[in-house]
C-alpha cells in the first residue's frame, strides 16, 4: 500500500509488475507457488470471454424474438420498457452472490445470472426500435403483400439494427463487467486475479484490471464492427 | 390606398408606427458561393406598406429579407430603417425592434401563449403590468380569446398559433414587421382567412412589412407593392400589383406571373366590390307559400335558410319547400360561405370546390349579404372594367 | 475455494449477541428476525452509498452536461467527446478501481472517480440529443427575435431539452445505485460491503437485504427524478390533455 503513497512516479513502476507479472509469472503473495504467467492468464481471459460470449447469446436469443414480436404487435409496450428500466436497478454483486449461495455455483448458473443482467436492454432496445420503424415502410411492405415473418426480417429487423445493437452492446458491457466478478460464484475469470488480491498481489491485481479492461473495449469494437456491417448502407447514408 | 404617407419623421425607436426601410446597393454572397445570392440591391419600401418579395426558389428573397434584421449578415451594402443603419450597434438589439414572423411559426412549446406574447418585452425589461396589458390587446388585436394567455401551444391548431406568432412579433409595436412566408403552412382555406384578417389588421396598424412568398397569388393579394426577383437576387420588376398584372416588365416576370393573368385580375377585386346577386332568405317555420312566391322572380333559383341572426344554414329548393312551413333543416348545409372581403379570385375557387354555380357572401360577423354566381364572374371577366387599369387594385379592406 | 453451502464466518463477531436461532444458523433464504435485530447495521453502509451515487452523478452531471453544451457549440467536439466517454463508460467499474490504484489508491475517492467516469456517457449523449433536437423554427425564431446566444441557451434550448436530459440523469442514477455495490472492492464503502463482507458471500439473508436497500433507493431515485422532470417540463403535461 504505502508503495502506492509516491504516485504517479511509482505509479510506472507497479504497471511494469504487472507487464511482468502477465508475461513472466512470479512467487504468489502467499508464498511457494509460482502465479501469473502467459498461459495462465491467457486460461482465464479465456474464461471470461466464454462465459461472456455464452451468456450475451442466450439473452440475444430469449430477447431478440420476444421484442421483435412485441415491437411488430405493438403490444407489451409496458413489459418492454419497465424490463429495461428494472434490469437496470438488478445490484450485480448482490445478484451474483445470491445465484451463488441460493441456488448454486459453476458455469451454468452463472451464465443465467448474466443472461438475467443482458436480457432488460436487448428486449427494450429491440422493442422501441422496431416500434421507431417508418410506418410507412411497413404499410408499403404490407401492400405489397409480404407476410408478417417477411415484414419483420426483411423491413423492421433490418431497419431497427442500429437500435437493437445499442441494446446488445450494453448488454454485452453488462456482462462482462459482471463477468469479472464471477470467481465469487466459482467460476475463475481474470476476474481473480483482481478479487485474489492475497494470492496474486498488487501486480496481478493491476495486470487483471487492465486485460479486464482491454478485453471489454475489444468487444465493444467487435460488436461495433459487427453493427457496421449489419447496417445496410441506405440507413448509414441517410444518418450521414 | 394605404396610408403611405406617413412622414419619414418617424424615427425607428419603439412604439413609432412605421419607419421606412431603404435598401442601398446591398449585396450577399455566401461564403464558398461563386454567385452573389442577392445582388446590388435597391428598394425603398415607404412606411406604413406591406412590399412583397416573390420569386422561384433560390432568387434570394428570403435572404434578402433576413439580412434587414441580420438573421443574414450582408456583404456590401446598407440597410436603413428610418435614418439608422441596421449594421450600427448588436444584432441582437436591433432584432427586438423588428416584428419576425415565419413559416413554421417558432413558438416555444415550453412557454405559455402569454408568456410567448411577453418575449421581447421581457427581453425589454418591461413592468409586469404593462407586459400583461400588451398580451391582453393583443391577442384581443389578433382575434385570439384572451383565456388562450394560459395554454400552451401544442393545445392551439395550426391557424391559431399563426396568429399568436403574430402578435408575438408585434409585441413591441416595431416600426417594421418581417414576415417570411407566414401563412405558407397553413391549409388553403384558413389562409384565405388569415390572409384577409391579417389585412384588416395591417389597415390598423399600418407597419412596415416586408413579406416573402413563392405564391404570385398571395403577393397579389397581401402586396401594396411587389418586387419580383429573380435567379442571381435581382428585382426583374417592382411595382403595385395591378401594375404587375397590366404590364410585365419583362418575358421573366410575364412567364412568373403566368399565362392565366386574365384570371389572375380576379385577385385585384374583392367580392364585395361586384354587384352581387340576391335570393329569398327565409327562416325556419315561416310560410313556405311566400318564399316560394319570391322565388319566381328571384335571379337564383334557391332559397337561402338563416337562423336568427341572418346567417346563411344552407339552401332550399322548391321540393324542401312542399311542406306548409319552411323545415329545419336545409337541403344542403355544404354550401360555399363566402367572405365579402374575399378576392373574387378566391371565391370562384371556393365555388368550384364546392361543385356549385352559387355561393352565400357574407360579413365579417357571418351575416348574409347576397349571393355569388359564376355567371357573376365571367359576366365581370368579359366586361370591360377588367381589363382596365382603373380598378380598385390596393383598395385594402374596411376595418370593420 | 468458498464454502457456499455454510457460512463462513470470516468475522467471528458477526452474529454475536445478535438472535435470529435456528433460521440463521442454517442458512435459509430470508431470515426476517436477522432483520428486525440487525437494520441498524445497514444504516451507515446505506447513508455511505447515498453518498457514493449523489457524488458520482452530481459530478458526471457537471462535467457531461459542460461537455454537452460545448460540443453542441462546436459540432466537431461531439465525436472526440462521444469515443472518449465510451471508452470510459466500456471500462468496467471494478476493474477502474484498480486502474486508478497506482494514483489514488484504495477508497471513497477512487470509487467516485470510477462510477463518475461511467456515467458521462449517459449524460452526455442524452443532453447532447435532447440540444439536438429542440426544433430549428424555434431556434431560428429566438435568434430572429432578438435572443442573445446566451440567452437562448438557457430560456430556450436548455428548458426543451429537458425531457432528455432528466431521461439521461434517471438511467445513470439508477445504474450507479446498482453499480455502487462494487465499490466495496475498492474499500469505498457502501452496500456492498453487506454483501460481501462478515459473511463472505455465503449469508443469505444478509444478500437479499442489502440487495433489496440498493433496488429500493434506485426506484426512490427513479421516481424522485421522473417528478422533478416533471415539475420541470409543464408543457408536457398541458399536451397530453
Amino acid at each position: 500500500m504505502t508503495a502506492f503513497a509516491s504516485a504517479p512516479v511509482a505509479a510506472f513502476g507497479l504497471f511494469g509488475d504487472a507487464f511482468n507479472f502477465v508475461f513472466s509469472g512470479r512467487e504468489a503473495a502467499t508464498g511457494g507457488v509460482q502465479v501469473g504467467g502467459p498461459d495462465a492468464v491467457f486460461d482465464l481471459a479465456v474464461k471470461q470471454v466464454e462465459v461472456t460470449l455464452l451468456a450475451l447469446g442466450v439473452a440475444i436469443l430469449l430477447a431478440l424474438p420476444v421484442g421483435l414480436i412485441l415491437g411488430h404487435r405493438g403490444r407489451g409496450e409496458f413489459v418492454a420498457v419497465t424490463a429495461g428500466n428494472a434490469g437496470r436497478a438488478i445490484p450485480e454483486l448482490a445478484l451474483i452472490a445470491l445465484m451463488a449461495t441460493a441456488v448454486g455455483v459453476g458455469l451454468f448458473n452463472l451464465v443465467v445470472a448474466l443472461a438475467i443482467l443482458g436480457i432488460p436492454p436487448i428486449l427494450t432496445n429491440t422493442f422501441v426500435g422496431i416500434r421507431q420503424v417508418d410506418r410507412s415502410s411497413v404499410e408499403a411492405a404490407k401492400g405489397m403483400g409480404m407476410s408478417n415473418r417477411e415484414i419483420i426480417t426483411k423491413v423492421e429487423l433490418p431497419l431497427a439494427i442500429p437500435t437493437i445493437m445499442g441494446g446488445v452492446r450494453t448488454a454485452s458491457i453488462n456482462i462482462i463487467a459482471t463477468a469479472t466478478i464471477a470467481p465469487l460464484a466459482g467460476v475463475l475469470t481474470l476476474g481473480d486475479l483482481i478479487i485474489s488480491r492475497n494470492v496474486y498481489g498488487d501486480a496481478g491485481v493491476l495486470a487483471g484490471a487492465v486485460l479486464v479492461a482491454l478485453l471489454a473495449l475489444s468487444l465493444e469494437l467487435a460488436l461495433s464492427g459487427i453493427q457496421w456491417a449489419l447496417t445496410s448502407k441506405g440507413l448509414k447514408l441517410q444518418r450521414a | 390606398m394605404p396610408d403611405g404617407s406617413r412622414s419619414a419623421e418617424n424615427s425607428s425607436s419603439h412604439g413609432a408606427d412605421a419607419s421606412p426601410v431603404r435598401y442601398q446597393g446591398v449585396t450577399k454572397r455566401y461564403p464558398g458561393a461563386d454567385s452573389d445570392a442577392v445582388h446590388d440591391l435597391d428598394l425603398e419600401i415607404p412606411s406604413g406598406e406591406i412590399c412583397v418579395l416573390v420569386g422561384p426558389s433560390g432568387c434570394g428573397k428570403t435572404t434578402a429579407m433576413r439580412m434587414v434584421n441580420r438573421t443574414v449578415e450582408m456583404t456590401s451594402g446598407d440597410i436603413l430603417i428610418g435614418d439608422r443603419s441596421v449594421k450600427d450597434g448588436d444584432a441582437a438589439i436591433l432584432r427586438r425592434e423588428i416584428g419576425y414572423v415565419i413559416q413554421q411559426i417558432g413558438l416555444f412549446p415550453h412557454r405559455t401563449i402569454g408568456q410567448n406574447i411577453a418575449t421581447v418585452p421581457k427581453l425589454l425589461n418591461w413592468d409586469k403590468n404593462r407586459t400583461d396589458d400588451r398580451v391582453t390587446k393583443l391577442l384581443d388585436l389578433t382575434g385570439l380569446d384572451p383565456e388562450f394567455a394560459d395554454r400552451y401551444p401544442s393545445q392551439l391548431s395550426g391557424g391559431q398559433q399563426q396568429r399568436v406568432g403574430v402578435a408575438r412579433a408585434l409585441a413591441v409595436d416595431p416600426p417594421v414587421m418581417l414576415m417570411d412566408e407566414p401563412f405558407g403552412a397553413i391549409d388553403p382555406i384558413s389562409r384565405g382567412r388569415l390572409q384577409n384578417e391579417f389585412l384588416r389588421l395591417q389597415a390598423d396598424i399600418k407597419k412596415t412589412i416586408l413579406f416573402v412568398t413563392h405564391d404570385v397569388d398571395e403577393a397579389i393579394k397581401m402586396g401594396d407593392r411587389i418586387a419580383v426577383m429573380k435567379k442571381g437576387g435581382e428585382v426583374a420588376q417592382f411595382a403595385t400589383p395591378t401594375e404587375l398584372l397590366m404590364e410585365p416588365a419583362d418575358d421573366f416576370v410575364e412567364d412568373f406571373v403566368g399565362a392565366d393573368r386574365a384570371l389572375k385580375r380576379l385577385a385585384l377585386m374583392r367580392v364585395r366590390d361586384v354587384d352581387l346577386w340576391n335570393a329569398p332568405s327565409t327562416q325556419a317555420g315561416r310560410r313556405s307559400d311566400d318564399v316560394l312566391n319570391e322565388l319566381k322572380t328571384s335571379e337564383v333559383p334557391y332559397a337561402v335558410l338563416v337562423d336568427g341572426e341572418n346567417r346563411p344554414l344552407g339552401w332550399l329548393s322548391t321540393r324542401d319547400l312542399d311542406a306548409e312551413t319552411v323545415p329545419v333543416h336545409p337541403d344542403s348545409t355544404g354550401v360555399p360561405m363566402i367572405d365579402a372581403d374575399t378576392t373574387l379570385r378566391d371565391g370562384l375557387a371556393q365555388l368550384l370546390a364546392g361543385g356549385s354555380l352559387y355561393g352565400t357572401v357574407v360579413d365579417g360577423r357571418g351575416r348574409l349579404t347576397g349571393v355569388l354566381s359564376v355567371e357573376i364572374i365571367s359576366d365581370f371577366l368579359a366586361s370591360k372594367e377588367a381589363a382596365e387599369v382603373a380598378i380598385p387594385a390596393v383598395d385594402r379592406p374596411h376595418d370593420d | 475455494m468458498i464454502d457456499f453451502v455454510q457460512i463462513a464466518a470470516v468475522d467471528p463477531d458477526f452474529f454475536k449477541d445478535r438472535s435470529g436461532g435456528g433460521c440463521i444458523q442454517d442458512n435459509n433464504l430470508f431470515c426476517p428476525g436477522w432483520v428486525v435485530d440487525n437494520y441498524d447495521r445497514y444504516v451507515d453502509p446505506t447513508l455511505q452509498h447515498l453518498v457514493l451515487v449523489l457524488s458520482a452523478v452530481g459530478i458526471g452531471f457537471a462535467i457531461a452536461f459542460s461537455l454537452a453544451i460545448l460540443a453542441h457549440r462546436r459540432r466537431w467536439l461531439a465525436s472526440p467527446f462521444l469515443a472518449a466517454t465510451g471508452v470510459l463508460y466500456t471500462i468496467p467499474s471494478i476493474s477502474f478501481f484498480f486502474l486508478l490504484l497506482p494514483l489514488t489508491g484504495r477508497g471513497t475517492t477512487t470509487a467516485i472517480i470510477a462510477l463518475t467516469a461511467f456515467t458521462l456517457q449517459i449524460i452526455f449523449r442524452n443532453v447532447l440529443t435532447g440540444l439536438r433536437n429542440v426544433p430549428v423554427e424555434v431556434t431560428e425564431a429566438a435568434r430572429g427575435i432578438g435572443y442573445t446566444p446566451k440567452q437562448m441557451l438557457w430560456r430556450v434550448e436548455i428548458p426543451l431539452a429537458m425531457p432528455e436530459i432528466v431521461a439521461g440523469l434517471r438511467i445513470a442514477t439508477v445504474s450507479t445505485v446498482a453499480l455502487a455495490t462494487l465499490a466495496v472492492f475498492a474499500n469505498g464503502g457502501g452496500l456492498g460491503g453487506e454483501i460481501i463482507s462478515g459473511s463472505n458471500l455465503t449469508f443469505k439473508t444478509g444478500i437479499i437485504v442489502a440487495g433489496s436497500i440498493a433496488v429500493v433507493m434506485a426506484i426512490l431515485f427513479d421516481a424522485l427524478i421522473l417528478l422533478l422532470g416533471r415539475l420541470l417540463t409543464p408543457w408536457k403535461r398541458a399536451a397530453a390533455l
